[in-house]
């Protein structure tokens, strides 16, 4: 039996349809005018113990919804979902002791009061004995220096302090299976990557199961074997990493701002593109955003710096970024087939 | 019950944490202590009585009562009402505790600061200050259980209120309603025995006077029959249990409604 069973799992949202301006509002207070929501449409997984699997997908996708059903905040609408045998949500209290959980955007740490107060009370709180929360605390010391936080008042930490807090503490009580809800967001690179090590040397201690839900494919690339890919309630992918890996490893985003871009520039750059690289380039173009052309480059046929070198010396260019391929492009190039 | 002893000793910390504000509690408090004495002692100027009740009594009254009020006075339903809105909540959702009973110790350990930052300051400046008298009696002995049991009443009218942001996106309005019905029935704002006969009968049968009215009767008029204190303390506890079970049942409700979108 696997850790946690996931079978045609559903949760629909109820919401009222409001109307516009000052005396739709007044209408509103009477109104029984509701729409449903699917947020999740019917998903199954099955998650082994001591995997680390990436949840991810676009904002809105279901992810943190799957999450609170899974963490027992939520009650679904339909289907089964078992973590560790028991629904989550008929026996939520029983559940939570063997659950750890982050999420990304709050804090389950003591505002107010020094760091080491939080984790004294999740002690008593998740009833951890003495001797494992010595050796506990023993360990994210070492694994990422906590103790020279312990005097801090949680609110005068930084983020990135602050997460590693968190993360640490949902480990205290030794849990089977710890989800992260976005554990990197807004961090930049040399937190994010402590903040990765601290996962995986975390997961390798006891074995535990770890759900990550993210925006940054890096974290994804940096811990995860398996990954599932999730968008509008429906799973699009559940597999192995290396497929997808080589999907968005070896994608990049062009991002070109063109002096007096109209639509024959557009016209111009992609039958310039056709000519120098042929039909089967592997390059997307796209207008985003105002002034901005995106051009995706699949490296494993066209080099970047090819494409890079063709268009400064045929167009007026007057800025240039380079980007990593984005979640919301790998959704689309999932639906595109491109897993198929 | 060993999980949320620490959760109340937090809460208590945190008041000890911010110094200023403890400081300034103590002597806000004092301020509206000299102006009570003076207020109520012109009042008394022409005549000893007023309704039965003596300068002292009325002083122990009003004073003791300000000083009951700010200890009995929770937040709970603003603190939920943010917790709730925010999204907060998910994260004692995601822990083995019961949420009622988390946001009792809770708000438990702010009643123990407010303990120590007003009531306990304010007695001995009465005792030693204003020179005031407090009769003794049987009642000074149940006058702790009262207050304990008040509390109960207070936090669960709280928190009952508080559940309604489950519900509507703010209870701004409905609390600010329950906190004008809680200070007037409850004896805080002018003490029950001016009231008109009739509208006392009423009060009495409401939660309302169990929080303020009991516990500080038991301090004015403190030598009163056994029998008289019990009845008043069986009424309390009755109080205390049937809006902590109806405050249960209408979380068991509310809960189903939970709706957090996002992080």
């Amino acid at each position: 039996m696997s850790l946690i069973h996931i079978q045609n799992l559903t949760k629909h949202f109820k919401i009222l349809n409001r109307r516009e301006g000052l005396s739709g509002a007044f209408r509103d207070l009477f109104s029984g005018n509701y729409r449903t929501v699917e947020a999740v449409a019917g998903i199954s997984f099955d998650i082994e113990a001591g995997e680390i699997v990436g949840y991810i997908g676009p904002n809105g996708a279901g992810k943190s919804t799957t999450i609170k059903m899974m963490t027992g905040i939520l009650k679904p609408t339909g289907g089964v979902i078992q973590v560790n045998s028991l629904a989550p949500y008929d026996n939520r209290i029983r559940q939570a002791q063997i659950m750890g959980v982050v999420f990304g955007q709050r804090t389950q740490l003591w505002w107010d009061l020094p760091v080491i107060e939080s984790f004294k009370i999740l002690k008593e709180i998740y009833k951890v004995d003495q001797k494992m929360f010595d050796r506990h605390m023993d360990m994210f010391n070492e694994l990422v220096g906590l103790k020279t936080l312990y005097s801090q008042q949680v609110r005068t930490l930084s983020l990135g302090q602050r997460m590693l807090c968190d993360i640490t503490a949902s480990f205290l009580h030794n849990p089977q299976v710890v989800f992260l809800d976005e554990p990197t967001i807004g961090l930049d690179i040399s937190v994010k990557a402590k903040i990765r090590s601290l996962i995986k040397g975390l997961n390798r201690e006891h074995n535990t199961t770890i759900i990550l839900t993210t925006h940054d494919l890096g974290d994804v690339e940096a811990l995860c074997q398996r990954i599932i890919i999730i968008d509008k309630g429906k799973i699009l992918y559940d597999g192995d990493i290396k497929r997808v890996n080589a999907l968005f490893g070896a994608y990049r985003t062009l991002k070109l701002q063109i002096d007096n871009f109209t639509e024959s520039t557009l016209q111009q750059l992609k039958r310039s593109l056709t000519d120098c690289f042929g039909m089967k380039h592997g390059i997307t173009i796209a207008e985003t955003e105002e002034f901005w052309t995106d051009v995706t480059i699949d490296q494993a046929r066209t080099p970047l710096s090819d494409v890079l070198s063709l268009v400064m010396n045929n167009f007026p260019v007057i800025d240039v970024r380079i980007l990593e391929i984005s979640m919301e492009n790998v959704v689309q190039k999932v639906y595109d087939g491109a897993l198929g | 019950m060993r999980a949320y002893i620490p959760v109340a000793r937090a809460t208590y910390m945190i008041g000890l944490v911010y110094r200023f504000g403890f400081l300034f509690n103590i002597l806000g408090n004092l301020v509206y202590l000299g102006v009570a004495y003076y207020l109520w002692k012109s009042i008394y100027r022409y005549s000893d009585t007023i309704r039965g009740l003596t300068f002292n009594e009325t002083f122990i009254y009003v004073a003791l009562g300000s000083a009951i009020f700010i200890l009995l006075k929770t937040y709970a339903d603003w603190i939920m009402h943010f917790e709730i809105r925010e999204g907060a909540i998910a994260t004692y959702l995601t822990k083995p505790i019961d949420y009622q009973i988390y946001a009792l110790f809770a708000n438990f350990g702010a009643m123990l600061m407010n303990l120590t930052a007003i009531t306990v300051p304010t007695a001995l400046v009465m005792l030693f200050v204003f020179k005031v008298h407090f009769p003794s009696g049987l009642g000074l002995v149940l006058f702790p259980i009262s207050l304990l049991l008040a509390f109960l009443i207070s936090f669960s009218i709280d928190y009952f209120v508080g559940l309604f942001a489950f519900y509507s996106e703010s209870v701004w309005g409905l609390s600010i309603t329950k906190e004008i019905i809680v200070t007037v029935f409850s004896g805080a704002l002018i003490p029950l025995p001016f009231f008109p006969d009739a509208m006392q009968r009423v009060l009495l049968w409401l939660p309302f006077q169990a929080i303020y009215h009991t516990p500080l009767m038991m301090i004015t008029r403190p030598n009163q029959g056994l029998d008289i204190f019990l009845s008043m303390i069986l009424v309390q506890l009755i109080w205390a249990i049937l809006l902590f079970l109806l405050a249960r049942l209408f979380y068991n409700q509310a809960i189903k409604v939970l709706r957090i979108a996002g992080g």
